[in-house]
């Protein structure tokens, strides 16, 4: 250890650095601080975490709409610890939430913004904004579904306010949500909020030093103690605890990742993260031109309060029963986020799991071995084999190209005779959606296999189901919730003996007995 | 001024706050410092690609194939096409040469009537085996695996 003193020695004559840590970890607390003051340096400790994940996913991380999702799917796959890595940073987010709210509250409920801890407790406002701005912005970049539809979602509640089209702008960046708008909620998210989340850290912390802390609310006779290692001490055991479910949460649960965004899916009902699901529903009780109330003014209000408390509040007492307003004001609307919340929670749809597949896709699995396909999408092959095609292209493209291959090069290369149908296409483009989301396929039983492959290779040219196929003809989704079995067979043979005007065509003669079966049973199943 | 044993307390607690920190800071470290170190740890795949039947393969001269290789670069696919000449040493025993010239990265190509391969850059010239004959290439041309299996020659990129 002696070279390690002699160095430690050395650098402190030339720097300073034995008192300034001194300095840094000798702060006198009075007599009496609890663990309750322990909040700030968790919330402190998990914005580092935060940081240096942060750090570790530019790394890999491409901001454009090209590779992003494909960029953050190899870092969870392939990646050493990158599942972790990016668990702990998806993960992190909501702890920091939580422990903002947290420290928030305990500052509030112990009075501790009061004189002369006004600006210590503005620039703490200051700090949850840019948190929850980290937040919106961290949506975006992994360019899954909920990224897309959500962010879609936050532009459109930016125009309701007002300079509302200017504001959208901005958060757009271009005429559409597209690559323009990933880069500025990138740049925002790596450059700008990291820079003024630092800033704002260094100033809360100087102010927190200069005033000191505000100590418990009955003064506690005795010396003041310092913080090092007394009280920091709570703050190491509180953030192990904290670090220590955090890092299990990384390890245990996959963080998710819907399927790649897609512009053209009108079927996916985009949801926020549990921390601004009480704004998205409060936006559902005030519709049309009463919109702007729930998205500007509701919002504006409390973030207002919130920065002006310390002047609303400005009576030196802190005992909480005595500032009855402020606290039955912060119980009032923290309960009505929690209801908020928790009617968000329920009014959520069983939106489709990314991981289960859809018929479509399961059809899509077996139609990709087309040697149609094959011919061309092999090991060594023209074009690469369908496993290993990334989707860059639109679905209208992909599903001409399955139609016509010739599309990909017209008269470059001899296409193999006849394309595929349309349902059919639609089927090898939602299995190729699966394969891209790197979702393995499931074992499925035989007679849902052949109901798959029928729907994916009839139904689909004129049916929907599950989101997916052409919408010229009724949902299949939950069809079996209004006909059975002995009305969907009779409907499928032969339309016209059902309704006269039926334009659907029959497949009583293009499906065998064991096909039919299998269609009307899955059908009817659909409820 | 601290008595020994407040003194002894003190040491205690910043040996237990150090020791969790460090326990933090490395699980953190291990999880960061292995994310980015990643690509250090990751082995190329073996990439077998079927270039030919064996029944293909001349028994007289080499038989030239392009192959078109998939490669991940990260997130992305890079697609590479290389030719390769299959040389039949057997009943069934092939061998695959690049045809790339070790001299300055030319295409070498076959040359009927000398029964040699010949880079048209600077005149190189190499045998059947791959070995140099004449002019300046340094080193014989590369050869690749190869495997068959059902009567189809794979090559390893």
């Amino acid at each position: 250890m002696r070279p390690v003193h002699t160095l430690v020695d050395w650098l402190d004559s030339r720097t300073g650095i034995k008192a300034g840590r001194k300095r840094l970890l000798d702060e006198p607390l009075p007599a009496g601080v609890g663990w309750w003051f322990v909040t700030g340096s968790i919330l402190l400790m998990l914005l580092s975490v935060q940081l240096v994940t942060g750090v570790a996913l530019t790394f890999y991380y491409v901001p454009s709409p090209e590779f992003a999702y494909d960029s953050v799917r190899y870092v969870m796959e392939r990646v050493t610890f990158g599942r972790i890595l990016r668990g702990l940073h998806f993960f992190g987010a909501s702890f920091i939430v939580v422990a903002a709210v947290i420290h928030m509250l305990r500052v509030v409920a112990l009075g501790s913004y009061k004189k002369p801890r006004e600006v210590t407790w503005i620039t703490g406002v200051v700090l949850l904004l840019i948190i929850l701005g980290f937040a919106l912005s961290g949506y975006l970049l992994p360019w899954d579904q909920k990224a897309y539809w959500a962010t879609t979602v936050t532009i459109n509640v930016a125009r309701s306010g007002p300079f509302g089209e200017f504001v959208a702008g901005v958060l757009k960046g271009g005429e559409t949500l597209g690559s323009l708008t990933l880069l500025r909620w990138y740049a925002a998210h790596v450059f700008l909020l990291p820079g003024a989340l630092i800033a704002f850290v260094v100033a809360h912390l100087y102010l927190m030093r200069r005033h000191g802390i505000s100590g418990a609310l009955k003064h506690v006779e005795g010396p003041s103690k310092p913080f090092y290692p007394d009280h920091a001490l709570k703050d190491t055991l509180v953030g192990a605890v904290v670090f220590a479910l955090l890092l299990t949460a990384a390890i245990v649960f996959r963080p998710p990742l819907d399927a790649v965004a897609d512009p053209t899916d009108a079927s996916y009902v985009p949801r926020p993260e549990w921390y601004f699901l009480s704004l998205f529903q409060l936006l559902k009780y005030f519709p049309g031109p009463l919109e702007p109330l729930a998205t500007m003014v509701i919002p504006g209000l409390v973030v207002g309060l919130l920065f002006f408390l310390p002047f609303i509040d400005a009576r030196p007492d802190r005992r909480p029963l005595k500032r009855p307003l402020v606290t039955g004001g912060f119980g009032v609307i923290g309960l009505g986020i929690i209801v908020l919340t928790y009617l968000g929670y329920q009014d959520t749809p069983a939106h489709a799991d990314p991981a289960r597949w859809t018929p479509l896709a399961i059809a899509g699995k077996e139609l990709a071995m087309d040697q149609r396909c094959v011919r061309c999408h092999r090991p060594g092959g023209a074009a690469n084999p369908i496993l290993e095609t990334a989707l860059r292209r639109d679905q209208e493209w992909l599903l001409s190209h399955a139609r016509d291959p010739e599309v990909i090069a017209p008269g470059l290369r001899q296409p193999p005779s006849g394309g595929l149908g349309p349902a059919q296409a639609y089927s090898v483009v939602a299995y190729m959606k699966k394969v891209q989301a790197g979702i393995d396929p499931p074992a499925v039983p035989a007679e849902q296999r052949q109901a798959s492959i029928v729907l994916g290779t009839y139904c689909a040219t004129c049916h929907m189901i599950d989101g997916e196929g052409a919408a010229s003809a009724p949902d299949l989704s939950h069809v079996g919730s209004t006909r059975d079995v002995k009305w969907l067979r009779e409907w499928i043979s032969s339309p016209e003996s059902v309704d006269p005007f039926a334009s659907m065509p029959p497949f009583g003669d293009v499906l065998n007995d064991q096909q039919m079966g299998a269609i009307v049973n899955y059908l009817a199943a659909r409820k | 001024m601290d008595t020994p044993s407040t003194s002894d307390r003190r040491r205690f607690l910043a040996r237990v706050v150090k020791s969790i920190h460090t326990v933090i800071t490395a699980a953190v470290s291990v999880v960061v410092g292995g994310a980015i170190l990643s690509p250090v740890f990751n082995r190329r795949q073996e990439n077998w690609l079927t270039a030919a039947s064996l029944t293909d393969i001349p028994d007289s001269r080499p038989l030239p194939v392009t192959i078109r290789a998939v490669h991940a670069d990260g997130y992305k696919q890079v697609v590479e096409r290389r030719t390769v000449f299959l040389v039949k040493t057997g009943e069934s025993d092939v061998v695959a040469l690049d045809s790339t010239c070790t001299h300055l990265g030319c295409r070498v190509s076959w040359d009927a009537d000398g029964k040699v391969l010949r880079c048209p850059c600077h005149g190189g010239v190499y045998d059947t085996t791959g070995a140099v004959k004449a002019g300046p290439p340094p080193q014989p041309l590369a050869r690749l695996a190869t495997r068959v299996e059902d009567g189809q020659v794979q090559v390893q990129l």
